[in-house]
């Protein structure tokens, strides 16, 4: 159902309440309501339809206020004849289309019949409390009333509705009654004065009205995020997937837990990595650009912070072996490296193709003392590691722990690697309220393959519907070149790695080859939280070509002095597709350092 | 009856055997059951191949691999089955990943397994209990039997909860392992093979990984119903072609 705010008055209220998205925003011409509208309309989004609320006014005044505010739609609450609406409608003088809401006040024994000869002359009726005044009076009229609307024209529900409405509103929308009903129309409940709206209630009742409030971007005790999820493993798994499941918000609740997490985290990770303003870029592109430094975590990359978990976790399971799947590498190292910390034996799987654009990775692994085995089925990246890791585990079930680098997998392998990983949100949190006086920035950015630095960075911000979340996925050659890695547009619902998910496949359920310049987007899949923020439309998508990708680790190379990964860098190259506001304030996760990158680098652009 | 329920009651042990359909070639499949079936097999699993088969080892990724390479498609196969009820009257179970199934749709699935005349699925990754509280009815609805897993690591209560959902019988994965990983059976497994099989499960066990000849499908049916035979047979047709079926079998049954 859509909403409408009405009688808008102040600019700076304006402005706060369209930051809501509501569906219409009203600006009342009529002098005689403290709400009259004399000023001027800031800038908002064009998704927001401008609606003029006039009371017998001139048809002159009425065109002059649509073409001089651009309103996308009038509301007449007087008594304008059927004829009026239509001459209104189709005069040549507007500059505009506009939609015609004519205004009908409801009291027992409303006589439907009144309505007929607007049918053809008007695109909304909206029904408010029959009162003294024009307009609703503050107070609801019985909504029942309109079991005996007879026609099937659109209509907003109007009249003193407020936040305590929400439960009398959803039994409403599941009536017989609610069958027609467009729109939800609120002004005076939400006012602290005349004119002037309460933000946060409003925004309370928006989540309410759109479910929001039990809208829950986190898993579910089923292991499920909406309709994705869950853990689709073979029986030989099940054991070892189970004793996780049954352990692992226990054992990260405790104390020593926690403490002996925090304390790596802090002394051998070198977290928290710095909120960096980047100024030079931040000039460029004309906003308020932050970068979240993960790339300065020991290892280069945000992958650790998931591996120390994990480690600790194993360890207190009893497993004295480790596995893992890398695609850049990234997570093969952090794995390695947390297993040398911990002396505990590792193998790493990456694909062959991997192994050789990734050559510095796989040296380092080595040095650390573990063992890569070569991937060689399939595309040999790193959905066939991944096989090749699950496939270990089958063989091994009982002293070997699964170190899954990304928010993917069975459940409750996503939740688990998304709560390691959320310690990049929370210090973005404290770090954005020293530096900019609030925690929420516009924008949380962070690239996707599997999703876990996406993960980490929207984590305490999923359920703050004030900040935008962004997901930059890999296109590849492009989206439709058949070498894309962009899963949220060329994905469907099925089956990989053990969850429901988007995923890459043909029409027959194979999974097929993705292809991007960077390993780590490499993947035909998306980890279920992101599949459920895609869905939802909580998230924004966007897809970057290996080309701009490239070009924009070297801009932010050149403009800040920081080479990023190539994977970090598709995230960078939004800028030149979306345009951010002046003081927007985005944050992006700078997810790795470039240097195991620097070959592909120097290949590219002939260094 | 049910093909499975009925063959489950013979008094004799069940040799079954699985091959990956589209392979070696892509029209192989229906003279392949139609051999198995002369050469004295129980039952078969026509394996439908699928990209990423987790719980296969090399042998079997290989030869989905080459199957899809080939042309094979759930579309494809079910094309092929057509008719096959004319001349094979043994049990038909398709052994495959849930996706491509899930792609087809379930309920359309089912409802051409029916048509065809397949008794009954075998599908790895669709857990026990997402199939009971999602699918058994349409399982049901269309006649099909879904045969669950169970292994070394599966807990007693966990295997009387797949008996309890179960109505045909039950896989008995030897040993934790991808197929084709190993051969043989120490005692680890015989005293697996002796706890499930004092369990007194409603359901008969036929026990699979890790038979490839004589003396483990002996060794094997010494405490279940039958043995269901894979990884071998798929090299064997790798090596000697579909024409010496009738080789391997013998090798088996003696």
């Amino acid at each position: 159902m859509k909403l409408k705010v009405c009688g808008m008055k102040y600019q700076d209220n304006i402005e706060s309440i369209a930051g809501l998205k509501p569906d219409y925003l009203g600006f009342i011409f009529y002098e005689k309501t403290p709400r009259h509208f004399n000023t001027k309309i800031p800038e908002i989004s064009d998704n927001i339809k401008k609606t003029g609320v006039f009371v017998n006014a001139e048809m002159g005044t009425i065109v002059e206020k649509v073409n001089e505010f651009k309103l996308d739609a009038v509301q007449l609450h007087g008594e304008e004849s059927p004829y009026f609406c239509s001459i209104l409608r189709s005069t040549s003088l507007l500059s505009r289309p506009i939609e015609i809401i004519k205004v009908f006040s409801v009291k027992e024994g409303f006589n439907f019949e009144v309505l007929e000869p607007y049918e053809n002359v008007c695109d909304f009726y909206l029904f408010d409390t029959k009162g003294k005044l024009p307009g609703g009076n503050g107070y609801t009229f019985d909504w029942s009333l309109l079991n005996d609307y007879p026609s099937t024209k659109p209509f907003f529900l109007s009249g003193g509705i407020g936040i305590d409405q929400i439960e009398a509103i959803k039994a409403f929308q599941k009536s017989e009654a609610s069958k027609y009903c467009y729109a939800i129309d609120v002004n005076s409940k939400f006012e602290t004065e005349p004119g002037l709206k309460n933000s946060s209630i409003l925004r309370e009742f928006i989540n309410k009205l759109h479910n929001k409030k039990t809208m829950n971007y986190n898993v579910d005790d089923k292991g499920y995020y909406g309709e994705f999820g869950g853990a689709y493993i073979p029986e030989m798994l099940y054991p070892n997937v189970e004793e996780l499941r049954q352990n692992y918000l226990k054992v990260m609740a405790e104390p020593e837990f926690q403490k002996e997490f925090d304390q790596l985290l802090k002394d051998y990770v070198g977290r928290p990595s710095p909120l960096y303003f980047a100024k030079r870029l931040s000039e460029k592109y004309n906003t308020k650009i932050y970068l979240k430094r993960e790339d300065l975590n020991h290892t280069g990359a945000h992958k650790i912070n998931n591996t120390i978990g994990q480690i600790l976790m194993a360890k207190r399971l009893g497993k004295t072996r480790i596995i893992a799947e890398t695609g850049a590498g990234q997570h093969g190292v952090a794995t390695a490296t947390v297993c040398a910390l911990m002396g505990m034996e590792c193998i790493v799987y990456m694909g062959e193709i991997d192994i050789a654009r990734q050559a510095p990775n796989v040296a380092r692994m080595k040095m650390l003392g573990a063992k890569v085995v070569p991937a060689l089925s399939g595309s040999r990246t790193l959905k066939d590691a991944t096989n090749e890791a699950i496939r270990d585990w089958i063989n091994n079930p009982v002293n070997t722990h699964y170190i899954i680098g990304s928010a993917i997998g069975p459940h409750p392998y996503p939740d688990m690697v998304t709560r390691f990983q959320a310690v990049i949100s929370e210090e973005i949190k404290w770090q954005l309220r020293e530096q900019e006086g609030r925690e929420n920035p516009d924008y949380v950015v962070a690239c996707i393959g599997g999703g876990s630095n996406a993960a980490g960075t929207y984590y305490h911000y999923l359920h703050e519907p004030d900040v935008g979340i962004i997901a930059v996925e890999a296109a590849g050659l492009g989206i439709d070149s058949g070498e894309s890695a962009a899963t949220s547009v060329l994905g469907k619902e099925g089956i990989i790695h053990g969850c429901k998910t988007l995923l890459m496949q043909t029409k027959d359920g194979q999974i097929t080859e993705p292809y991007s310049i960077s390993a780590g987007l490499d993947y035909p899949g998306v980890g279920p939280m992101h599949a459920h923020l895609s869905k939802t439309g909580r998230a924004e998508f966007l897809s970057i070509t290996d080309s701009d990708a490239m070009e924009a680790g070297l801009e932010l190379s050149k403009l800040e002095g920081i080479i990023p990964a190539i994977e970090t860098s598709h995230a960078f190259a939004i800028f030149k597709h979306k345009t951010f506001k002046p003081d927007d304030v985005v944050v992006m996760s700078l997810s790795g350092r470039g240097d195991k990158d620097l070959q592909n680098y120097i290949d590219y652009f002939k260094i | 009856m049910n093909r499975i329920n009925q063959k489950l009651k013979e008094d004799k042990k069940l040799l079954s055997i699985y091959f990956t359909a589209g392979y070696p070639e892509i029209n192989d499949t229906v003279s392949i059951i139609q051999d198995l079936e002369k050469n004295g097999v129980d039952m078969i699993e026509i394996g439908l191949p699928f990209s990423d088969p987790l719980a296969d080892g090399p042998t079997i990724q290989d030869s989905s691999t080459a199957a899809l390479k080939n042309g094979m498609t759930t579309e494809v196969l079910f094309k092929q089955l057509e008719g096959i009820r004319e001349t094979v009257s043994i049990p038909l179970i398709i052994m495959g990943y849930f996706n491509p199934m899930f792609q087809y749709g379930i309920e359309a699935f089912c409802k051409k397994c029916q048509e065809l005349g397949i008794d009954g699925l075998i599908i790895p990754d669709l857990p026990v209990d997402v199939y009971h509280e999602k699918y058994q009815s349409i399982f049901e609805k269309y006649g099909l039997i879904n045969v669950f897993l169970i292994t070394p690591q599966t807990s007693d209560e966990r295997i009387r909860y797949i008996d309890s959902i179960s109505n045909g019988f039950i896989y008995m994965v030897s040993s934790a392992s991808t197929t084709g990983a190993k051969s043989g059976f120490g005692e680890e497994q015989t005293a697996y093979f002796e706890r499930i099989g004092n369990m007194n499960l409603n359901n008969p066990q036929v026990i699979g990984f890790g038979i490839s000849n004589n003396e483990t499908f002996t060794q094997a049916t010494k405490y279940a119903k039958g043995a269901i035979i894979g990884s071998a047979f798929v090299k064997h047709v790798t090596k000697h072609g579909i024409k010496t079926i009738d080789s391997f079998t013998k090798s088996i049954l003696n």
